[in-house]
């Protein structure tokens, strides 16, 4: 959009926006009988996913299943809920620099 | 916008818990009730999870929502038990039978109870998702002030 700084951060919130929709959908279906924990692979799509493209829902290993076998942690989700919306707001307040800086210049402009 | 798919989520949680905490609360009503419409005691009723596509209403036109759907929950079923009613002794009671024992709701309290706080934790859950999900639309939605 502006430089590719501004790009990555726009890259970076849309990941975080995608996995925000998934720990929804995990923390709704917490109480459906053989549902289980879906997830991206943070750190691999924001590294290798090109900008616009859908990243890939994974299954999540290594959690216990409860009887009905779904396999949701309430712990897992809360946690990744609460830290999402703070990287979110993070990297909205970077991109808000970056814009205010253009913003800046526009306005050094005119005086 | 997949942020907003991700608030009809939560909604659909908290939709689904409530569906549930109502059916639970009438189980709880009628643990002592003879008579029903269908004959014989009340039966209790449970509800069905089963996760479901939650497609935003603008999906139509965005293939890469189609491509990837936010997975919602809906009560797909509300189930009656089919266990047999308790016999209780009791030859007055106008709904007792030849033998003077009256057919009463097969239901434990107790489980109704602990399966009601299940439901409100469940859905005190997904209306914190839904804040959380809130507060990033409405700071996108600052990146313009």
């Amino acid at each position: 959009m502006l430089d590719p700084i501004a790009d990555r951060i726009e890259h970076y919130m849309d990941l975080l926006a995608a996995r925000q929709k998934l720990v929804a959908g995990n923390i709704a279906n917490a109480d459906t009988p053989g549902y289980k924990t879906k997830d991206i692979d943070f750190q691999f799509e924001f590294m290798s996913l090109m900008k616009g493209d859908t990243p890939d829902v994974k299954e999540v290993d290594g959690l216990r299943s409860k009887n009905d076998g779904n396999n949701v942690d309430m712990d897992r989700e809360t946690r990744l809920l609460a830290e999402n919306a703070i990287r979110f707001n993070l990297a909205s307040n970077l991109m808000k620099s970056q814009l205010n800086m253009v913003r800046e210049a526009i306005q050094e402009e005119k005086n | 916008m997949s942020l907003l798919s991700a608030m009809s989520v939560s909604a659909s949680g908290m939709a689904a818990q409530r569906t549930r905490a109502e059916l639970l609360v009438q189980n709880i009503a009628n643990s002592e009730t003879t008579r029903t419409a269908e004959g014989g005691p009340y039966r209790r009723k449970d509800a069905v999870f089963s996760s479901a596509p939650q497609a935003s209403e603008f999906s139509a036109v965005f293939q890469s929502e189609l491509d990837n759907p936010a997975t919602g929950v809906e009560v797909s079923d509300i189930v009656e038990d089919s266990s047999e009613p308790d016999k209780r002794y009791i030859p007055g009671h106008p709904d007792a039978d030849k033998d003077g024992y009256v057919a009463f709701p097969h239901i434990n309290p107790a489980e109704d109870m602990a399966d009601l706080v299940g439901a409100s934790r469940g859905y005190q859950g997904n209306i914190a998702a839904m804040a959380a999900v809130k507060d990033m639309i409405l700071r996108s939605i600052d990146l313009m002030k």
